[in-house]
């Protein structure tokens, strides 16, 4: 993995660490945001149970997540989803090799409960603890419901916090090949549909407003980073909102359907180029989009158009694999195992972890 | 009887191991935001310097508050979890209770600073239980003003109050100004001790009263703010 929890290798762990010609059984736990989920896998990909238990409706009156609030339930919830986890995967405490929770990114009172949980379990049992990367998560969650995806990979991963772009020559680890420079994907749809009075999340709002404009209407610059995979929607931003505003002085009449058509068709060019690019360069077997913004059918649409004349296929995460839970956490946390990559009991949360 | 003592309560981190009453070791560490970098390390710590193992443990003894949220949940989850893996008693006990059971005295007024002015205080009378050796407490935890003491404790102004915690000074100013008779305490006594929690986790797991580890929460003394907003603006509920 990319990204190790630093601190000093502790060896004597209760069992002799075992290799990938043996079974693995990981307890992985997650409360980053307001699910509460525990799970169970068998090397990695093998979901033997996966319990998530969603505080949704008691947020919904308030209109986002309230993090005290997220944080007082995770507790509350925290025994009950781990003695779920255990009894429909049919094993004990006793019977784990590891333990898992995500570190970050997420909301610091809520990934305490189950960090601070991971912890003691890895105390208690004398097993590696082993810290894992929510975003990463996300990711590996594609390769849990396609476990045939053929290696090596590309993946584009592009949500409101993140617009990243990995390639993968196999499970055990990731290279980031480019990210933004600035905005991510997700948060430039939210800039601009909120600038255009559209609406949050901007994502939907942007791409059905586009369904009914034309979007060849407005040719808006892509951001010229030459050699590099990397990403930057700020320029792209600035324009639009130049646009708009020299159009009003003008007065003239907006067409908000054409414009978002437009802004959105920008977009999608940006994030597939770069995408075809890597793609050409690495000799790929398959691509993964994932994240928030992977929903978006133009995007699909361009990119899968693009793959044809390389005969690729396209693969993105099924809709229940897009919210939160713990066997994905699990998935990442098994690579990690076979690299040995563990975590000091000192792991501590981290709000704003990156890739 | 070996019992772990967990207190992330307040700004200092506590640690003990009481072995049948007898005190094997404490930590109390004044380690301000910091308990969920060390709260495991060092439990594996005084583990290893006492050769003791988690498997040893005969039940848990944990501070549930008043004190800061985020600290409570890391001592509490810990003790859960700990509970639940080898299926020995946990008993969460009041931050308060484990500073007045430290302190000297037949009335004991323990105190956290509750900012701006404001205190958590519960007030407590040392032989006020007739069957047994518990204190007892006279007054519920609650947060209070400090101006507002005076009043709230007029029937014990004849008694010598022991005035223990954060904000010492200022209250006892105010009480002696109001005729109370107070005495308080030097600084190694001004604290919660890990020790006394370990103790009185002891005392009150062997006399069967432990708790529900998966009703055991924080001693939530405020609803959180959203929730006051929310009733503001609609009602309650
Ligand atoms: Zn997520």
């Amino acid at each position: 993995m990319a990204a190790n929890n630093m601190g000093v290798e502790k060896v004597n762990y209760k069992n002799k660490l075992k290799d990938k010609d043996e079974d693995i059984y990981i307890l992985a736990l997650e409360s980053s945001c307001d699910e509460t989920a525990a799970s169970v896998n068998k090397n990695g990909l093998e979901i033997l149970s996966n319990v998530v238990s969603s505080q949704v409706d008691l947020h919904k009156k308030f209109g986002g997540v309230v993090p005290e609030i997220a944080s007082r339930k995770h507790l509350e919830l925290l025994l009950p989803v781990i003695d779920q986890a255990l009894a429909e995967a049919g094993i004990e405490f006793k019977d784990l090799d590891a333990v898992a929770s995500t570190y970050g990114p997420g909301l610091v009172g809520g990934l305490l409960v189950t960090l601070t949980a991971a912890k003691t379990v890895s105390l208690a049992l004398n097993i590696p603890l082993i810290g894992v990367n929510h975003i990463a998560g996300h990711i590996y969650a594609n390769f849990i419901a396609n476990p045939e995806i053929e290696k090596p990979l590309i993946c584009l991963t592009i949500s409101g916090g993140h617009t990243d772009l990995l390639y993968f020559e196999d499970l055990r680890g990731y290279q980031i090949l480019g990210r933004t420079i600035d905005d991510a994907a997700g948060e430039a749809f939210d800039k601009i549909s909120r600038f255009l009075g559209l609406g949050y999340p901007g994502g939907p709002a942007i791409e059905k407003a586009a369904l009914s404009g034309n979007k060849t209407a407005i040719y808006f610059p892509r951001a010229d980073l030459g050699d590099s995979y990397d990403f930057s929607f700020s320029g792209l931003k600035t324009a639009v909102m130049n646009y708009v505003n020299n159009e009003e002085q003008r007065g003239n009449e907006i067409d908000q359907n054409d414009l978002a058509a437009s802004f959105q068709e920008a977009v999608v060019d940006s994030l597939a180029s770069n995408l075809i690019k890597a793609v050409q360069e690495y000799k790929v077997e398959s691509v993964v989009i994932s994240g928030g913004v992977a929903a978006n059918q133009r995007l699909r649409e361009v990119i899968a158009e693009r793959l044809k004349e390389h005969n690729l296929e396209l693969y993105y995460p099924p809709l229940e694999l897009c919210t939160d839970n713990a066997a994905m956490i699990g998935a990442v946390a098994y690579y990690q195992y076979l690299e040995r990559d563990f975590a000091p009991l000192s792991l501590s949360a981290e709000p704003s972890l990156k890739l | 009887m070996l019992i772990l003592g967990i207190d992330t309560s307040t700004d200092i981190l506590g640690l003990a191991l009481m072995d049948s009453g007898q005190l094997k070791g404490e930590y109390n560490l004044s380690l301000k935001r910091q308990h969920s970098e060390k709260l495991l390390p060092l439990i594996e710590e005084i583990f290893e310097l006492l050769g003791v193992e988690a498997g040893d443990l005969d039940g848990i003894a944990v501070a549930v508050g008043p004190g800061s949220f985020t600290g409570l949940r890391i001592g509490i989850t810990t003790a859960k979890v700990l509970g639940r893996i080898f299926s020995i008693p946990v008993k969460g006990i009041s931050t308060l209770e484990i500073m007045a059971a430290g302190a000297e005295g037949e009335y004991i007024l323990p105190l956290l600073d509750a900012r701006r002015k404001r205190v958590y205080y519960s007030f407590y009378q040392r032989n006020g239980n007739k069957d047994n050796n518990f204190l007892k407490e006279v007054k519920k935890a609650a947060s209070a003003g400090i101006s507002e003491l005076p009043q709230i404790l007029n029937e014990y102004q004849n008694q010598e109050i022991s005035i223990i915690g954060e904000k010492t000074a200022e209250v006892r100013e105010l009480l002696v100004e109001n005729n109370f008779k107070t005495r308080i305490f030097e600084a190694e006594k001004n604290l919660p001790r890990a020790a006394v929690l370990a103790r009185l986790g002891g005392d009150y797991i062997c006399s069967g009263q432990a708790d529900d580890i998966y009703q055991l929460k924080p001693a939530y003394l405020k609803i959180p703010q959203a929730e006051i907003n929310w009733q503001q603006k609609y009602g309650s509920k």
